[in-house]
């Protein structure tokens, strides 16, 4: 008797579990159904190219943000200390400023986060177009191409359980800094 | 006294449906402004933390112009009344936001919300750039969420530049199917424009 109560015990802990709450996942990501990640093409600050759909093959972590937003601005330097403790993991930072002028992007990160050059969503749509929950926003992009997880908000990325988090996705694998350090 | 009339009578009306009440003033008036934990109004229990942020003309103004705004959009804004909107779900269930289950009213009468829609025209007549409707899209409180346990959200409500003070009456269901327990409360006499509170 009780190893069935034990079992259905377990049964409704999977059952009602929700998403997101996964005993692994560091507070506030949450596990999505996996979807094609939408176009992402942009050029980034400093006038290069971006084509989201050109590296596939490992990890992306693809963050929205835009300096007006409180919680943009308290995440961001957060950002800055989580490149730099993953080192050489193979997990691409792709940040994107939704419609600020270039002059408003680079006085706010030359302050807070000087390594790191944004793409430039200069009108807006291309964030509308992945339908983020708010700013900021993260979606990480499995190597195929995939959305598997959201962050809900600003997160403090530069702690142990999220760096924990990211390098088990990414594997310890070779950097792959890629176009946007 | 009024309020807590308001919320009684309102929850009579709910008693058929499964209730999670939370009565609450909106207005904490015997606190100083120094003993306040929020700057504006705002309800918190184990649940919810709901606070609202009276703007002025010219906070918004400030803000969107600050950010390019040309001038005819800056007149369009400061014609109207903002309340920044804070939301933080602390329940272990998920809470859905729904603007269209809220009620606004002043003098006694609904009170319609300037949503997207009514933006949307604004922006047509001059033409507003992409850049700055999406500015000031992600400035707004988003009409829908599903709140996961733990999240914020923020934005503003804006209505009619003509309202002097507004009354909220919000109500959250919960539940991924939102069959959970609901959640209903309400904000009184909310300044708008140039009875707002200053920050």
């Amino acid at each position: 008797m009780k190893t069935i109560a034990c079992i259905a015990c377990t049964l409704l802990l999977v059952v009602f579990m929700p998403a997101g709450a996964a005993a692994d996942l560091p507070a506030g990501i949450m596990r999505v159904a996996a979807t094609p990640a939408p176009a992402l093409q942009l050029d980034n600050l400093d006038g290069e190219p971006y084509n989201l759909a050109d590296t596939h093959g490992h990890w992306r972590f693809v963050h929205f943000w835009a300096s007006w937003c409180g919680p943009c601005r308290r995440e961001m330097p957060g950002i800055q200390q989580m490149l730099t403790r993953l080192g050489d993991t193979d997990l691409e930072i792709v940040l994107v400023n939704t419609a600020e002028s270039e002059e408003e992007i680079f006085t706010f990160l030359a302050a807070v986060a000087p390594d790191l050059v944004p793409l430039l969503d200069s009108d807006g749509l291309v964030t509308e177009a992945w339908q983020p929950r708010g700013l900021p926003a993260t979606f990480l992009v499995d190597p195929q191409g995939r959305i598997q997880y959201q962050a809900l908000g600003g997160r403090t990325w530069e702690q142990p359980p999220y760096l924990a988090f990211l390098q088990g996705l990414a594997g310890a694998a070779t950097a792959t800094p890629a176009g946007n350090r | 006294m009024v309020l807590y009339h308001h919320m009684l009578t309102h929850l009579q009306h709910l008693t058929s449906r499964r209730l999670l009440a939370i009565v609450l003033l909106g207005h904490l008036s015997w606190l100083s402004a120094a003993e306040r934990p929020f700057r504006g109004p705002y309800i918190e229990n184990d649940d919810l933390l709901v606070i609202l942020v009276p703007r002025s003309p010219e906070q918004m103004a400030a803000f969107y112009e600050a950010r390019g705004f040309p001038r005819e959009a800056i007149e369009r804004i400061g014609q109207t009344c903002f309340v920044t909107v804070f939301i933080e779900n602390r329940s272990a269930d998920v809470t859905w936001l729904e603007l269209d289950e809220w009620r606004f009213t002043g003098n006694g009468k609904p009170l319609p919300r300037l949503d997207a829609a009514y933006w949307q025209g604004q922006w047509d007549e001059i033409d507003l750039r992409q850049a700055s409707r999406s500015t000031f899209g992600w400035t707004q409180l988003p009409p829908v969420r599903d709140l996961q346990p733990g999240e914020t959200v923020g934005g503003n409500l804006v209505f009619p530049g003509d309202t002097e003070t507004l009354n909220i009456e919000a109500r959250f269901r919960t539940g991924a199917d939102r069959h959970g327990d609901l959640i209903t409360f309400g904000f009184g006499s909310i300044g708008c424009n140039r009875t707002a509170q200053k920050p």
